[in-house]
């Protein structure tokens, strides 16, 4: 493709990355690049996030998506962690489609952590259907496979 | 101007056209702006467009007056 390749566009939907192991970014990466992919990361996280969630995840240091789908859930953002399900009651719980409260949901092709974080955001808040579709639910808490 | 942010292990990458260019240039820019995004939704990948200064995800035909789209890879669970 002729703008992929004027631009030196990288598209990784093409590339099949099951060989990568976890937490990299593959070849060619050395620290240089890493702080600079997550600083660049950083930057499309804030745009993609807006400057009032950007602020509150800087705070707090986690993002809260109120499921829109199941009633009484809020689903908790941490960086580069799994989804954490916050439950208002019992009750509400006890209807969970899941059996554990952690969800692994990972990107196909490695991206720096804050920005995945940004794309959950943007799954949950507008496609939680796709979401609830691949998660995979887990007993505990853990770093994603595939953000670095 | 309009843009696509791509996201990937670099943290992002730009491509970019000029939508009132009314050359062949600035319409083969359009044009292969529209493929990528053609060809990410093919391969499972979200598209996200700024609308109101709000990034949201988005099912429609691609804009090229829209100010900008984001590439978000598709998910997995595990």
């Amino acid at each position: 493709m002729q703008a992929a390749d004027r631009w030196g566009l990288e598209r990784p939907w093409l590339i099949n990355w099951q060989w990568v192991p976890k937490r990299s970014a593959g070849p060619g990466f050395g620290p240089q690049e890493y702080a600079r992919a997550r600083a660049r990361g950083a930057e499309v996280a804030r745009a993609t996030l807006g400057e009032e969630n950007w602020e509150t995840l800087r705070r707090q240091g986690y993002l809260d998506v109120r499921s829109r789908l199941l009633p009484g859930l809020t689903y908790r953002l941490r960086v580069g962690r799994r989804i954490q399900l916050l439950w208002d009651t019992l009750d509400d719980a006890m209807r969970s489609p899941w059996p554990y409260d952690y969800l692994c949901v990972n990107p196909v092709y490695p991206l720096p952590a804050i920005e995945f974080t940004a794309h959950l955001y943007l799954y949950l808040r507008d496609r939680e259907e796709e979401v609830i579709r691949v998660a995979a639910p887990q007993p505990f808490d853990q770093l994603l496979g595939r953000v670095f | 101007m309009g843009r696509i942010i791509v996201a990937n292990r670099h943290g992002d990458q730009v491509i970019e056209w000029d939508p009132a260019a009314d050359t062949e240039e600035g319409r083969a820019a359009i044009a292969e702006a529209e493929q990528i995004i053609a060809e990410a939704r093919a391969r499972g990948c979200a598209i996200s467009k700024k609308v109101d200064g709000k990034h949201v995800l988005d099912h429609g035909p691609f804009d090229p007056q829209a100010e900008e789209y984001q590439i978000i890879a598709p998910i997995a669970g595990g």
